[in-house]
């Protein structure tokens, strides 16, 4: 008996617990990525897109891969109208975003390099970046 | 009286000595300028990467703020 109640008070607490995940993730996507930014496992790369450090959820990925392809068709306008390439105008994006956007204790990464946390200084941006700021 | 034989003589021994030397100094000091095998190749393309970059960082400036959406924080 008193297994049996046991039994039902954890199904129970799991259940709680469930539902409480589930109401706490359609609290819109966008702010799921920004917590996963602050939690570090999403990081912005230099080359202008999102990427993912750690571990995240299917829907976290799936949002970070979203924004990314709205990154890309913004890029792709832009670059066609300065007549640059796609992949020069991602890059002085993320010259922008390694540079103003990423706050102390976010990841961020450089090229095909390391994840790396902020600290308190400045990101030693690419050399290309110069006049970034 | 002008001996022209000697004359000649010591100008043709003269003009031997001098084709000696030119000969000499041709074989010697000839500087030869020769064509490379592979055309010479200046490589730009850093330098260009890096001007087209920066002239873009307005652009991406105004990126980032009409589009929040697109760069949560």
């Amino acid at each position: 008996m008193t297994r049996k109640t046991l039994i039902i008070a954890t199904v129970a607490a799991l259940g709680l617990v469930a539902t409480g995940f589930t109401l706490s993730a359609p609290a819109s996507a966008q702010s799921a990525v920004a917590q996963a930014m602050s939690a570090g496992s999403v990081g912005e790369q230099s080359d202008g897109y999102l990427g993912v450090a750690g571990s995240v959820s299917a829907s976290v990925r799936a949002e970070v891969e979203a924004i990314n392809i709205k990154r890309r068709a913004a890029y792709t306008d832009l670059a066609a109208k300065r007549g640059v390439t796609v992949a020069d105008m991602a890059a002085a994006t993320g010259c922008q975003t390694l540079a103003n956007r990423v706050k102390p204790g976010q990841v961020y990464r450089i090229g095909d390099g390391a994840w790396q946390t902020k600290g308190s200084g400045p990101i030693a941006l690419p050399s290309y970046c110069a006049n970034a700021q | 009286m002008t001996n022209y034989d000697e004359v000649i003589g010591k100008n043709r021994r003269f003009s031997g000595m001098l084709i000696g030397v030119l000969g000499l100094g041709l074989l010697s000091g000839c500087i030869t300028v020769k064509a490379p095998d592979r055309p010479i190749e200046i490589n730009l393309n850093v330098k260009v990467q890096q001007e087209v970059v920066v002239r873009l960082q307005k652009d991406a400036q105004d990126l980032i703020e009409n589009n929040p959406e697109l760069f949560p924080e």
